[in-house]
């Protein structure tokens, strides 16, 4: 029972300790902003389907699926653990992913989104702050990556 | 958009209290009591402005967009301050005072939205 497990809970509380930093400092703010972007793509998300959903179904479910994506960044990112870590790279990558390519799309081909979502024209409607919001957030979870060897299984509390 | 005295008092309070936000962040401070209080003003602008609204509504005054619309960002900006205010006190560093700021700023935005939709602007 006592095979060099000792040593291991040290180790994995320093390396956790940069995981869990994430939400400190620059993190705040970070989660302050995904927060807000979770909230209104909710309400913006839930108005649409619930009142012109017949008039663009695609575009309504996409605003959903962001709002979706915001929320787990926002619940992951401001959660310590080291499986929220991966989660909230994942989700924040999703976004990375959908604002560039819904961008793309209402750029290349306008007809096939007709409807606004919080993505469209890389997120103009927005500021830009849905891409520049992703960039930023992959960059904080590199700067507070978990150290080499870490697995998501060794997160048990 | 018809602007109006609620919608001045709204942008005052909420921009001041961005500015005082984001200043004590540049200084370094984390967040104290002018900033937090500057908040508070916020929320208790909004609590004024939410009264207003029931009594305007009850004496007959009609709201152009959708009334549910209205009242939906409403109670929403309300939760916005005591949000920031519990997410920032729990870690006290300069950040913390500009998560208070883009709350601040957050109700703004808000505000202009719920004042289109009572005076019937072109929705943005």
């Amino acid at each position: 029972m006592k095979t060099g497990r000792e040593q291991q809970p040290v180790q994995r509380a320093q390396d956790t300790n940069e995981v869990a930093r994430r939400a400190t400092g620059f993190g705040r703010l970070l989660v302050a902003v995904y927060g807000v972007f979770a909230l209104s793509a909710t309400a913006r998300a839930g108005y649409q389907i619930a009142t012109k959903f017949a008039e663009a179904p695609v575009a309504y479910v996409l605003s959903a699926f962001a709002a979706v994506v915001y929320i787990l960044a926002t619940i992951t990112l401001a959660k310590s653990g080291i499986r929220s870590y991966w989660l909230s790279v994942a989700a924040v990558g999703i976004e990375l992913l959908g604002v560039v390519a819904v961008g793309l799309i209402s750029l290349l081909d306008p007809e096939l989104l007709p409807q606004d979502t919080v993505w469209s024209g890389f997120g103009q409607g927005y500021g830009y702050v849905p891409l520049v919001l992703p960039v930023v957030g992959l960059w904080w979870l590199w700067r507070h990556r978990p150290a080499a060897g870490q697995k998501p299984s060794e997160d048990r509390p | 958009m018809i602007v109006d005295g609620f919608f001045i008092a709204g942008a005052v309070v909420t921009l001041l209290a961005a500015i005082i936000c984001v200043v004590a962040a540049i200084l370094k401070h984390g967040p104290n009591d002018i900033t937090i209080l500057s908040l508070a003003a916020v929320e208790l602008f909004l609590l004024v402005y939410a009264v207003a609204g029931i009594i305007r509504q009850v004496s007959g005054e009609a709201v152009a967009g959708e009334t549910w619309e209205f009242w939906g960002y409403l109670l929403t900006a309300l939760l916005v301050p005591v949000a920031a205010f519990w997410w920032s006190i729990t870690d006290r560093s300069r950040w913390s005072n500009l998560v208070l700021g883009a709350a601040a700023v957050t109700v703004f935005v808000m505000l202009v939205r719920m004042e289109q939709i009572w005076d019937g602007a072109i929705a943005a």
